[in-house]
């Protein structure tokens, strides 16, 4: 971490962003893989194979070469790892969360020890790291990033996309909504909005349960939302989720900086930050997800992270900038006078 | 301004969550008999409990849970749900060792322990349509029931007898010959 105090930006830092896409196609993949997998145990343990249609025993046939270097026994064995992000079961260890123990508590108006201890050590690590769930594992994300991805081919095919802004603060009235009207009906309702949730949920419905279920059209309806009204608008004005991991990560150790010695106010971070948030004046605030686009975007290594509990106060214009070569030229000339 | 926009956004969530929700109810439908997973908790913990995370479909081997769309109430939706007569329970107990809400309490994989936790509801046989009472000998019933001469036994000409003990699995309706079945479950949400 010296290279965080001493200013020079470490090299690998630029490659983050490769890495929070390589994780987010993993979970991604791993909510698409568990549901076969679970299909594959089921027929196995129906003994079924010779019953499996042609392309049902092609399945099975991959299954089985995919499992069979870990497992003897898949009926039991592929037990071991089972659910999404929103609540899942691994090698015994069971993680949920925040909203959804959140969610639990505002319905039945009750605290669970045993299932609150489910998400502990996501909200742990999202005091320490922010809100890291939003940028590095929501398959939500994952499918939200690639559709702001396909506006921009839109917008190049001359397509107008929706580049409206509303109140960030929205998603928390959503969060408060969300948990009143789930205490309301003594049902987690926030379950049913929450793209995560939904997209794990789809994911096992669409390959297990044959066939999509209600979310896949709410679901829908928010990728329509962030193309045709707001950029990644679900995520910026709505997610109670996010909204929920904005407060935790409200305090968080790990955040990134704005080096102001190496900027040179292009701009391109805010251009490219998903959460509308102002990196160039060093406005990250709690809603930033540490997702490292503006440090992958920046072309002057002006974007790091660093440890400290709060943003570090406006810096005013980068030095390698117009405005600040402006303000410091006259300093600048009586330097030299002074030198010559 | 936006204060004003905030605050306001909070009122109108407040007056939704006064107003008696349509969500509550838990049967909307008379007609929609189904099953909860063994072990699941009585009806209105049930709902405030289960966070419609679909572990325990995912790791039931039977396949037997499904989900509810929108059919059964708003409240309803993505919890799990067995109809028997498409697909009974095997009492593998798994989904309540998934379940990470609690709305599955876990049952031990015994005789014992399914006889004492799990309460899906009870078979009821039909004496018009059961063809043991029919005068031909069926008895399919008897032998597709997990805890045979335990939840259900035979007297004359297979003529099935369920006791007290029925857990309300489900298998001895998904298994009954007749058209329609002679043998339901009644569920028991309590």
């Amino acid at each position: 971490m010296s290279s965080a105090t001493t200013g020079k930006p470490f090299f690998l830092w630029r490659h983050l962003n490769k890495l929070r896409w390589l994780t987010l196609t993993l979970v991604f993949a791993t909510l698409l893989l568990l549901p076969a997998l679970h299909l594959y145990q089921t027929y196995v343990a129906a003994h079924a194979y010779d019953l499996l249609a042609p392309d049902e025993q092609r399945f099975y046939d991959t299954m089985e070469a995919l499992s069979a270097p870990f497992t003897n026994d898949p009926a039991k064995d592929l037990d071991a790892v089972k659910g999404t992000t929103w609540s899942a079961n691994l090698f015994g260890l069971k993680l949920s969360d925040p909203l959804a123990a959140l969610g639990q508590a505002a319905a039945g108006h009750t605290l669970y020890l045993p299932f609150l201890l489910t998400a502990l050590i996501p909200v742990l690590l999202t005091l320490v790291l922010g809100r890291v769930f939003c940028g590095w594992i929501c398959p939500a994300t994952f499918v939200y990033e690639l559709n702001t991805n396909f506006s921009v081919w839109l917008r190049r095919l001359g397509l107008k996309t929706g580049t409206r802004r509303f109140d960030r603060r929205i998603k928390y009235a959503a969060l408060g909504v969300g948990l009143l009207l789930s205490a309301a009906a003594g049902a987690v309702l926030v379950a049913g909005v929450y793209p995560p949730a939904i997209v794990g949920r789809e994911a096992y419905y669409a390959i297990a349960q044959g066939g999509l279920g209600a979310g896949s059209v709410f679901f829908v309806g928010t990728l329509l939302f962030d193309l045709l009204v707001a950029r990644r608008g679900f995520c910026r004005y709505v997610c109670p989720g996010g909204a929920l991991y904005s407060l935790l990560g409200r305090f968080r150790l790990v955040r990134i900086r704005r080096l102001v010695e190496n900027c040179n106010d292009c701009a391109k971070c805010n251009a490219v930050c998903e959460f509308a948030l102002d990196p160039l004046h060093d406005g990250f605030g709690q809603e930033c997800n540490n997702c490292a686009a503006c440090i992958a975007v920046c072309p002057t290594e002006a974007m790091t992270f660093t440890l400290r509990l709060a943003d570090i106060p406006p810096q005013g214009p980068g030095h390698l900038g117009h405005q600040y070569r402006k303000q410091h030229s006259g300093d600048n000339a009586r330097h030299q006078q002074a030198v010559a | 301004m936006r204060r004003r926009q905030f605050l306001e956004a909070l009122a109108v969530s407040a007056a939704a969550a006064v107003v008696p929700g349509g969500t509550r109810a838990a049967a909307a439908h008379a007609s929609l008999r189904y099953l909860r997973p063994p072990g699941a908790l009585a009806a209105a913990d049930f709902a405030a409990t289960c966070i419609h995370c679909g572990q325990c479909g995912e790791i039931c081997p039977n396949r037997c849970i499904r989900y509810f769309g929108l059919e059964n109430g708003l409240a309803s939706t993505d919890t799990p749900f067995i109809i028997p007569r498409d697909k009974g329970c095997i009492l593998c107990m798994k989904c309540g060792q998934v379940c990470p809400s609690g709305a599955i309490q876990p049952v031990a994989h015994t005789a014992e322990a399914i006889l004492d936790h799990v309460n899906m509801g009870r078979a009821v046989v039909d004496r018009s349509l059961c063809l043991s009472y029919q005068g031909k000998s069926c008895g399919v019933c008897y032998r597709a029931c997990p805890l045979q001469d335990i939840a259900i036994t035979v007297g004359m000409m297979e003529q099935p007898h369920v006791t007290e003990r029925c857990v309300g699995c489900g298998l001895c309706e998904r298994s009954c010959i007749q058209m329609p079945q002679a043998i339901r479950i009644i569920p028991d949400y309590s």
